[in-house]
């Protein structure tokens, strides 16, 4: 029971701490919240659903399709909802993040209905027994893609030339600069990896829960802000270690304290982190 | 007819003191909250809980939902308010996502049937039943708040604040104790905003947890933005409009919110000022660098 | 090869260079020196693109580059060790030379350049996969010069790389200056420590609140009175005693 509750943990978590990737490096890089980051994720899910029905594609197409498209969609916010708003106050670019939050949400809904959606899966999944413990192969595939896009990305960050020349605009932008770097640039790469990442955690988690619908990115969205939180804005193995613990704390607090409340473990997590440890876990212990 | 207009006056006069409230904390904390409509909610609330229940006379009742929203207000200020501008935002749209989980879940606010059977306000024996009495209660409020509002801009603590929000480092050197103020400012502008929620209660006599969602949340956030973030005679043009427009235009009710996103992103681009301009509490930092 | 003519430039509103014109020549060395607020900073940085020019024009190379932006400048051959060096802290020291040359190509020849730089500075090469936020100031400095040189520059800027270090490391920075002078690499350099800069320079020019007061060889400024009462220190020992 308590490890089936900390697999169904890590299973969300991982989902969680892809979105909250997303929103690090955009903090990193622009020092601001994406606050559209769950339509994002919403969106990823709505383009993958949507060809898969169409009965014309195979899932791996699809699957990469909806990370595509939330791609396109994060870089498309970039150049309307922040690009024109650099300069301006840090709340400026936050609410109209905000409005375009809404403005996604509410076109999905007019688009494709408030229903749920069914993923329309080409394969089976069984339950095995490892070490004695039921896993599904589906959670096992779903945490398994999960890790390995965590790893894709931080390798990218740490051994190529493009990642390094992300953290470097993220560390100190007029330097970056004077190295040829050409800041927009990497801005926009930044939004399009995050929003590629969040695409995917949208489609994983549409299989997971068999369940597409407009309103899906909000919870998420907020989870995965309380993970980056946890974690250390900024820093991304922070995020990934706080959406997995997220994921596992709401996981057991929904089977051993209430399941109504399930929602809002992530919020009093996020409460006492700000009251805590405002500067998350992982602060002062990355750099050494 | 005349009864139709009453109606839109008297909710008009609510969103006017819910968007002042909320102006408040853009104009002069300098962040943002998206649980707005849950402290209007906590009002609402709880004025209807202890006048069902325990048949509190109106004016206790409206003391009672005030502190109990300033409270939470303060609770939730305390931990963010010390940080950065975006951690409000996140915070106080979690606080209204776990607002509208209880009030859905517990026995006593009625899930989502809510609470029927609010009594109208009664105060020293005058009853407030009829709608130009309850224009007339909603408008002295009004004045109130914009009374007050306004005294605090003029006085020290006004520009104090002011002084916090175009630049924070400056004011901390000048020795200003910046978080208090933000804090006290958040408190206020949270029990504003149950005061809102109080008078839309007894006027609505019926409360779900339907008008005390995001959608409210974000369509406050749209009429300060439209009226003019930091202004307070904005906030009256802001409430006006975008309360009155809507049931105008009732046939495009789906495309609301569609064109409240379009409408926040599109004022920050092009008019960040909004309708009003620059206001009595007008924000240096809408301006780029 | 680097001529600046009238050069007005400024923060927000305040003007701060108030027609600046000064060339410099080929493989020459030329300091800039000038009490604090003078603009020394200020003039590299408009030079460098990461401030707007308001008026005049930069031109390097017989090319104009008043409107570019900073990344398109050091493409052309101008790279700038910015004040206070400015390493990126949590990268590790290879990797802030590799980001010096990131606007190159050649691939290979990126490759040997960080060889060499290895080799030329060898208390980097020891710590060369430790994050640069963890070496000391003089070795900062090192690197913030190193990282530059990886950009090929034709015409090295350099904002007061004597600034905050211990008078040993310093002259262990002018010795690298002087070795970079002899292989012929053109240098600007702006200085508080008018004593070393002018030791190394061929010509300087002196600023004084946004304008060139003087200018001239490097020996004669350093016989200049009026420099050495107000730069170089000299003259108030007379007055003492």
């Amino acid at each position: 029971m308590f490890l089936q509750q900390l697999l169904n943990g890590l299973t969300t978590g991982s989902a969680y701490a892809l979105i909250a990737l997303g929103y690090t490096m955009i903090y990193g890089i622009l020092g601001l919240i994406n606050f559209a980051q769950g339509e994002i994720y919403m969106c990823g899910a709505f383009v993958a659903v949507l060809l898969l029905a169409s009965g014309q594609v195979s899932f791996y197409l699809a699957f990469a399709a909806g990370m595509a498209a939330a791609a396109l969609l994060g870089l498309a916010l970039e150049r309307i909802a922040f690009r024109p708003l650099r300069g301006t106050h840090p709340l400026v670019p936050l609410i109209s993040a905000i409005g375009a939050s809404i403005f996604l949400q509410s076109l999905a809904l007019l688009l494709f209905g408030p229903n749920d959606r069914a993923f329309p899966m080409q394969f089976t999944f069984q339950t095995i027994s490892l070490a004695g413990l039921p896993v599904s192969t589906l959670q096992g595939a779903i945490l398994g893609a999960a890790l390995l896009f965590m790893a894709l990305l931080v390798a990218f960050v740490r051994y190529t030339r493009y990642g390094k020349a992300i953290v470097a605009c993220a560390l100190d932008r007029d330097t970056a600069r004077l190295m040829g770097i050409n800041v927009d640039r990497m801005v926009a790469l930044t939004f399009l990896i995050g929003s590629a990442l969040s695409g995917a955690a949208g489609v994983m988690m549409a299989i997971y829960y068999n369940a597409t619908y407009p309103r899906m990115g909000l919870l998420p969205g907020l989870k995965a802000f309380s993970a980056a939180i946890l974690g250390g804005v900024g820093n991304i193995p922070g995020a990934i270690l706080g959406g997995l613990v997220l994921g596992i704390a709401e996981s057991l607090g929904a089977a051993y304290i209430s399941s109504g409340y399930k929602d809002a473990v992530a919020f009093v997590i996020l409460i006492l982190v700000l009251l805590l440890r405002p500067q998350g876990i992982l602060a002062g212990w990355q750099r050494h | 007819m005349a009864a139709y207009f009453l109606h839109l006056a008297i909710l008009a006069g609510i969103y006017i003191i819910l968007t002042i409230s909320l102006n408040l904390i853009i104009g002069y904390a300098g962040q943002v909250s998206l649980g707005h409509a849950a402290f209007y909610g906590i009002g609402a609330y709880t004025s209807a809980l202890v006048s069902v229940y325990w048949h509190f006379p109106f004016p206790l009742a409206l003391t009672a939902a005030v502190l109990t929203t300033a409270v939470c207000g303060l609770a939730l200020g305390l931990p963010t308010l010390r940080l950065r501008e975006d951690y409000l935002a996140i915070v106080t749209l979690g606080f209204g996502v776990i607002v509208d989980m209880v009030a859905l879940n517990l026995e006593i606010t009625g899930g989502p049937d809510g609470i029927v059977g609010i009594p109208a306000p009664i105060i020293l024996g005058l009853s407030f039943r009829s709608q130009p009495r309850y224009l007339g209660l909603v408008v002295l409020c009004v004045l109130s708040v914009l009374g007050l509002t306004y005294r605090l801009v003029q006085s020290y603590h006004g520009r104090a604040l002011r002084a916090i929000r175009d630049h924070e480092v400056t004011a901390q050197v000048m020795g200003i104790n910046t978080p208090a103020y933000k804090i006290a400012v958040f408190t206020l502008a949270a029990a504003l905003a149950g005061l809102a929620g109080v008078l839309y209660a007894h006027y609505i006599s019926f409360i779900n947890p339907e008008s005390f969602g995001l959608h409210t949340s974000i369509l406050a956030l749209c009429m300060v933005v439209l009226g003019g973030m930091g202004s307070l005679a904005g906030s009256i043009v802001g409430a006006l409009i975008l309360s009155v427009l809507p049931e105008l235009l009732r046939r495009f009710h789906a495309y609301q919110d569609l064109l409240y996103g379009a409408l926040l992103v599109g004022l920050l681009i092009w008019r960040p000022e909004g309708i009003m301009g620059r206001g009595n509490m007008s924000l240096k930092f809408l301006q780029k660098e | 090869m680097l001529k600046l003519t009238s050069v007005q430039a400024g923060y927000g509103r305040l003007p701060v260079l108030k027609g600046i014109s000064l060339h410099v020549r080929q493989g020459e060395v030329v300091c800039l020196i000038g009490g604090n607020g003078a603009g020394k900073t200020t003039t590299l940085k408009a030079i460098a693109g990461l401030l707007p020019i308001r008026k005049g024009q930069v031109e390097f190379a017989g090319r104009d580059l008043t409107r570019l932006p900073p990344e398109q400048i050091v493409r052309r051959g101008l790279a700038l060790v910015p004040e206070g060096r400015r390493v990126f802290a949590t990268l590790s020291v290879t990797a802030n030379l590799e980001l010096g040359a990131f606007h190159r190509q050649d691939k290979k020849e990126v490759r040997q350049d960080l060889e060499e730089m290895l080799a030329r500075f060898p208390l980097l090469k020891e710590r060369a996969h430790q994050p640069a936020g963890t070496l000391s100031g003089g070795e900062q400095q090192m690197l913030a010069i190193a990282r530059a040189l990886m950009a090929r520059p034709r015409l090295l800027m350099l904002d007061e790389p004597s600034m905050g270090l211990a008078p040993r490391i310093v002259a262990q920075v002018y010795d690298i200056l002087k070795e970079l002078q002899i292989v012929g690499v053109t240098l600007l350099l702006i200085e508080q420590n008018a004593r070393a800069a002018l030791k190394l320079a061929d010509r300087g020019y002196v600023m004084e609140t946004g304008r060139i007061i003087l200018d001239g060889a490097a020996a004669d400024l350093r016989e200049d009175p009026e420099v050495q009462r107000a730069y170089l220190g000299k003259g108030y020992q007379e007055v003492w005693e």
